[in-house]
């Protein structure tokens, strides 16, 4: 859609290996939208799948930015990604990453059972709920933010908030038994 | 009841437990819990949990070597992709590669051999993608039913689905002239992003695998063996951009063999 408009005069011979002063914001907000990314995904692979769409994404149609908030804007574009993803998946199943997630748990030292608990719990949330979920408490935005990045009435920011909350809770409960192994 | 929970709603608990009240608003949420155990209850419980996602995902608030190349990578093909060809570290690992090859004609692998490549960096840098690759080797390659998530029937698929999650234009090794087959490939994660691994075996069943990661720690080209006590060995080296594990419980001339015939296929693949 607005590909061939993008790349025309984006420092065409000039050093590339020199970032411009947007590619430097872009770089700077990699931190929080590697932690959103990874916090909406199932699995590590993911997530990174999912950061890497949205860079993409922002720096392809970096002229569309008004040049408010870039933080903002990046979030709203991995949201965007990760519902229609999310509607994507739902059609076409894929394989289920269960398995090298664990090996990550492994790696980052915290207690692997208790992480995946947590990662299991999410991954029932709905795609709206977690998304509203994680941009209040992970990311710390206000709900007002939330409903203007998501487009939705502040009303509905707060019933999905309520809802992830009481459902995760309820998940934790159940999944106090963890299977090491899904039946086959 | 119902009176008393019109002076507290729902959102204001919300907002109590993301800190998203004033201070005279807080004040008043809380003497209202004091007197509504149940309700307490429940917002101790969103901020235990609250606290638990944010411990959850605060580690992969950071960045790392490869966001900038991400961001310049997707520059370069936006602006019709210019490349350089084969970069100074190739030259680098074939040279700690002929060494190796000496080596192996000599029968020799003592850690003297890996003195003229090792560097301080290399020292000090984490096992972690050997690690990982015999964590997976381990994991993978005693699966019977399920090793790989696509098999070689689709080896054209394979590398390019995970040429895709990689960024990098996966070919992959033909082993046939060491006696070694594809059975087939998995995304994995390797240093915390999407990286692959190639299983391959051979005619009796022994496995061996390939694992390929995106660097992060480590933008020094080197080259080394890795021991895991018992039989299972590794060999991987690492470009700057990808780090390469070659990992099997099979002699280590031959793991040897193996790893310098797919650093030979992976460095045409690169370089075209």
């Amino acid at each position: 859609m607005s590909r061939g408009h993008d790349g025309s005069d984006a420092g065409a011979g000039a050093d590339a290996s020199a970032p411009d002063a947007f590619e430097e914001d872009v770089l700077a907000l990699m931190p929080a939208l590697r932690r959103y990314s990874r916090s909406l995904a199932r699995s590590d692979s993911d997530g990174d799948d999912l950061l890497q769409d949205c860079v993409e994404k922002v720096l392809t149609r970096r002229r569309q930015w008004r040049g408010v908030n870039l933080r903002a804007w990046a979030f709203t574009i991995m949201t965007n990604l990760y519902r229609n993803h999310h509607r994507h998946r739902a059609r076409h199943p894929e394989v289920d990453y269960e398995e090298g997630l664990s090996l990550v748990a492994e790696e980052q030292g915290a207690d692997p059972l208790q992480r995946r608990r947590l990662e299991r719990a999410l991954d029932r949330l709905s795609p709206e709920n977690r998304a509203v979920l994680m941009l209040v408490v992970i990311e710390g935005y206000r709900y007002q933010d939330v409903a203007e990045m998501m487009v939705i009435p502040i009303g509905t920011v707060m019933s999905r908030l309520s809802r992830a909350r009481r459902q995760l809770a309820e998940a934790m409960k159940d999944d106090n038994v963890v299977a090491l192994r899904r039946p086959k | 009841m119902t009176d008393e929970f019109d002076t507290v709603s729902e959102d204001d608990l919300h907002a109590y437990v993301d800190g998203q009240l004033s201070q005279p608003e807080r004040e008043r949420i809380e003497a209202w819990l004091e007197k509504h155990p149940a309700r307490a209850q429940e917002v101790r419980e969103w901020q235990t949990q609250a606290a638990a996602l944010q411990e959850h995902f605060a580690p992969y608030a950071r960045g790392d070597e490869g966001d900038r190349a991400l961001v310049s990578v997707r520059r370069r093909r936006n602006q019709g992709g210019v490349d350089s060809g084969p970069t100074p570290m190739f030259r680098r690992i074939a040279a700690g590669l002929l060494i190796f090859a000496a080596g192996a004609l000599a029968g020799m692998y003592t850690p003297g051999i890996l003195a003229p490549v090792r560097s301080p960096e290399m020292a000090a840098s984490p096992d972690s993608l050997p690690r990982q690759a015999q964590s997976a080797f381990l994991v993978y390659a005693s699966e019977v039913r399920h090793p790989v998530e696509v098999g070689a029937d689709q080896q054209a698929h394979l590398a390019t689905w995970l040429g895709k999650r990689l960024d990098y234009g996966l070919k992959i090794p033909d082993l046939a002239a060491l006696g070694f087959s594809l059975v087939g490939g998995r995304l994995i994660p390797v240093n915390g992003t999407a990286g692959a691994m190639l299983m391959y075996e051979d005619g009796t069943g022994q496995r061996l695998t390939v694992l390929l990661g995106r660097n992060r720690d480590n933008r020094e080209t080197s080259f080394r063996i890795a021991s895991q006590g018992g039989s299972l060995e590794t060999f991987y080296w690492i470009d700057g951009e990808i780090g390469y594990a070659v990992t099997g419980e099979v002699p280590r001339s031959l793991l040897q063999k193996v790893a310098d015939e797919c650093y030979r296929q992976f460095e045409g693949a690169e370089a075209s």
